[in-house]
């Protein structure tokens, strides 16, 4: 699905959590997730804690949104 | 015994070379040129009673009335099978038996079966759409190529059960399907290991496939940009009112998230059966981070989230259907104007 | 490690007065075995019902199969799950061959049981219909999954091993009719000429993505996601070491029986000193989590490494997110310079068009495949049904869906629901090829 939005010229960021696939199959910026049933929570966190590291995520991806890459880029998460 | 029709083009069907290539389509009474020794191949379970002629040219040039034409006139004709060919490496005549065996499949049902050489440029462009037989790069090859198509009209006439595709010597067209063998996995596995450890050579039964990439999408700014939600993960209002299916899903729906600071528990559910859905079920925000992109949006971070989010589940899903669907929200996409997606896969 | 397993070839099963073998036959009092599955309370019904090769009967929901044996010396069966745990793998083993305990969910099935045709154009589809299986009929006092689409079914598969333990201990005093010998001596106690030979490992990923207790594949009873991959003795594994799991989607999943009768692993016994060195096998598993797959890929690249392994055979238990590990272990083996081969199943989708695996790379140059998840099946009514058709529709099925079961008792269903079809230990005749 990925790659038929960016087909379509709209620029689309990746949020998933098995990034080789994902790179595999043609997605171009990519940013990992916590895990396949939350990707963007964490039960370990606090619910406080756990918002916060999602939106750092969101961020990432917003980042890789605004960032010119020449092929499949997976954009690094420091948690 | 099943009827059969020979479509040639100018060359075979003796009309003239590359002057008479602006030759329009006829049909014709029983066989021309390399039609009699399809004929004699094919015989008895399956009798050529029309050929079809066409000018290269006039095909390349003209496709949509050369399709029109010859459909018009194989609505008057009463045929099991279709043959285009062969065309070894000549281009036009390779695309012309493509495009006309496509379109009469399309059109009528019937199997349609072509030959050419592997180099023949109409092979990459549709092996996967039709049975495209490993032919020769001559006419040279006629007294082979035939045959070898004979061989299989006669097992689709017979409604015999079909080997793979090297077995029967078309192009594999991209379909794997389960087969029998009659030699266990524990021993082909040791002998591919073995023929592997001496250097020998072997045949994987699983080849790798190349990659399709996209050209890459240029940076967005983001202040001014309209930006969507989609998810493979099956997020969707709480009963699932499109019936969207939690494995091989082959539908998609989008839902409303205007005025919504976030995804609430017990509004939204994951349907998707491959993972534990209580963590999604409880804050749907894990998937569709709805909640913190508010809070870019407040900082006007983004220009504006778009008012739907896109969903289907991502388990079992057909790379056709997936592909199918991507584009079709595409498409939405693109007409509310919207420049940046964030994807969550599952 | 000197393993011994007696092979009694058994013809045929019946019901009656004593549960014995004799010339073949398999005699069962089913008050007795019945008495042993309610040992445990949360059995509130039970019956246990036969299945012969060629009978007209389907099976389904199946949640686990164990095959009939006992140990004779040398340990426990099922140590650490049903019994004490101790090492498995030396000693003499007695099996009765040709036959199968099935747990069978008298009612209720989930997203991981299976299905099994014993006659007609979908017996072929799995090697259980070639068995004599002694189906356990049960429903159990489970309710907190009953409407789960992912059961741990724990109640019938316990008690699948009491069955298939109580039955086999009818032969524990007999002489077996075949007698298998596997004998692997450690590292630095073997010939020269052996040596030699190429070194090879067997990997085998278990499947562990499940994050609760009571749902993965065990080793010695302790939950397979929980650790990192280890060196096992290829005996281990033949011998009861791994209990199967249950939540998997049911084609990919390697049953106990097919662990304990693992023919990869017994043609690599039969080559070792011939044209192989076989160092071991090593155990493996395929987490969800990235880290995780990471993780175990490298530990089994470590292990295989310090073996001096020049070859390897990787075995999945799985399809989907799991192909990543699958492909991760391949590549890093590849790194190390060990040729690998794999063993899998595919999921190529209704149209066949989709990519073999979720995961790809160059380096997976050498691959057996043994199924299809996605192949569609539409098969014929059949005149007895083992437990419970309707599952099939209702229960959240990995290979049905609401349309499944028809009226008139046909079914269509995706090979992904069918019972261990897929045998990706090798184990049965099945390939994918290209059309």
């Amino acid at each position: 699905m990925v790659k038929e939005i960016e087909r379509a010229g709209i620029t689309i960021v990746q949020m998933a959590n098995l990034v080789s696939i994902a790179k595999t199959v043609g997605a171009n910026r990519i940013v990992p997730t916590v895990s396949i049933p939350h990707p963007l929570g964490d039960p370990n966190l606090s619910p406080a804690d756990e918002r916060k590291m999602r939106k750092y995520r969101v961020g990432v991806a917003l980042q890789a949104l605004e960032t010119g890459v020449e092929e499949a880029t997976i954009f690094e998460v420091k948690y | 015994m099943k009827k059969a029709v020979h479509y040639i083009n100018q060359f075979f069907g003796q009309i003239g070379g590359e002057d008479k290539a602006d030759y329009a389509p006829t049909i014709h009474v029983g066989v021309i040129g390399p039609g009699m020794l399809l004929k004699n191949t094919v015989a008895p379970e399956i009798e050529v009673t029309h050929t079809i002629i066409c000018g290269d040219n006039f095909f390349g040039s003209n496709e949509e009335t050369a399709i029109e034409t010859i459909i018009g006139y194989l609505k008057g004709v009463e045929f099991d099978l279709f043959i285009a060919g062969p065309a070894f490496l000549a281009g036009r005549y390779g695309f012309a038996c493509a495009k006309i065996c496509k379109a009469v499949e399309e059109h009528f049902g019937v199997p349609v079966v072509t030959s050419m050489h592997v180099e023949n440029p109409a092979v990459e462009m549709f092996r996967k759409d039709l049975y495209i037989f490993e032919g020769g790069d001559s006419a040279g090859a006629m007294r082979k190529d035939v045959p070898a198509l004979a061989k299989f009209l006669k097992k689709l006439a017979n409604g015999e059960p079909l080997k793979s595709a090297r077995e029967e010597g078309y192009f594999p067209r991209g379909i794997r399907f389960e087969a029998f063998t009659n030699e266990l996995g524990a021993d082909r596995v040791v002998k591919m290991l073995l023929k592997k450890l001496n250097g020998e050579a072997f045949i994987t039964e699983m080849p790798m496939p190349k990659v399709d990439r996209v050209d890459i999408a240029p940076t967005v700014d983001l202040r001014d940009a309209t930006i969507a939600f989609v998810n493979s993960g099956g997020i969707v209002p709480v009963g699932n009112p499109d019936r969207i299916q939690s494995a091989s899903a082959t539908k998609w729906g989008k839902y409303s998230i205007a005025g919504q600071d976030s995804l609430k528990g017990g509004e939204w559910q994951t349907i998707h059966a491959g993972f534990d859905p209580s963590f999604a079920n409880e804050n749907p925000n894990v998937i569709v981070p709805l909640d913190v992109l508010r809070e870019y949006e407040q900082e006007g971070r983004v220009g504006k989230i778009h008012e739907y989010v896109y969903s289907t589940v991502g388990t079992g899903t057909t790379q056709a259907d997936a592909s199918r669907m991507g584009a079709e929200i595409a498409q939405q996409l693109r007409d509310a104007n919207v420049s940046a997606v964030i994807l969550t896969s599952t | 490690m000197k393993l011994e397993i007696g092979n009694f070839y058994v013809k045929d099963v019946v019901f009656g007065d004593s549960t014995s073998y004799q010339d073949g036959i398999l005699t069962l009092n089913k008050q007795e075995a019945l008495q042993v599955v309610r040992e445990d309370e949360h059995i509130t019904d039970a019956d246990i019902v036969l299945a012969k090769p060629g009978d007209p009967i389907r099976i389904t929901p199946v949640k686990e199969a164990i095959e009939p044996r006992c140990k004779v010396s040398g340990g426990t069966l099922f140590p650490g799950v049903l019994n004490k745990l101790v090492p498995a793998g030396s000693g003499r083993t007695h099996a009765l061959k040709g036959t199968s305990v099935l747990a069978v969910g008298k009612y209720w099935g989930g997203f991981q049981d299976g299905l099994i045709d014993m006659s007609g154009p979908g017996a072929n589809q799995t090697q259980f219909s070639s068995l004599i299986n002694i189906c356990l009929v049960a429903d159990t006092d489970e309710e907190f999954e009953r409407n789960e689409q992912q059961k741990k079914n724990k109640a019938l598969r316990w008690a699948g091993m009491r069955l298939a333990e109580y039955i086999g201990n009818c032969v524990k005093s007999q002489e077996p009719e075949e007698l298998e010998v596997y004998e692997l001596p450690p590292l630095n106690q073997r010939e020269a000429k052996v040596t030699e030979l190429p070194g090879v490992v067997y990997v085998m990923q278990l499947q562990s993505q499940m994050i609760e207790s009571g749902h993965n594949a065990l080793f010695y009873g302790w939950d397979s996601n929980r650790m990192v991959p280890t060196l096992i003795h290829p005996n281990e594994l033949l011998d009861g070491a791994v209990i199967s799991g249950s939540f998997m989607p049911c084609s990919s999943k390697i049953s106990t029986y097919q662990h304990a009768n693992n023919p990869t692993i017994k043609n690599l016994l039969k080559e070792h000193g011939k044209t192989i060195n076989f160092l071991g096998v090593i155990l493996s598993n395929l987490n969800v989590k990235l880290e995780e797959k990471t993780r175990s890929a490298m530990q089994v690249r470590q292990i295989a490494t310090s073996l001096g392994a020049q070859g390897a055979i990787v075995c999945e238990e799985g399809y989907g997110n799991p192909d990543a590990d699958f492909i991760a272990v391949i590549n890093e083996l590849e790194d190390a310079g060990i040729k690998t081969v794999g063993i899998t199943n595919e999921c190529t989708g209704r149209d066949g068009r989709s990519q073999s695996l979720v995961d790809l790379s160059d380096k997976a140059d050498a691959i057996v495949s043994t199924g299809n998840v996605s192949q569609l099946l539409k098969l014929p009514p059949m005149e007895i049904v083992i437990g419970s058709l309707i599952a099939l529709a209702r229960d959240g099925n990995s290979g049905g869906w609401e349309g499944s079961v028809k009226e008139d008792g046909s079914i269509e269903m995706e090979n992904n629901g069918f019972f261990c079809s897929d045998a990706n230990t090798g184990a049965h005749y099945k390939t994918v090829i290209e059309y």
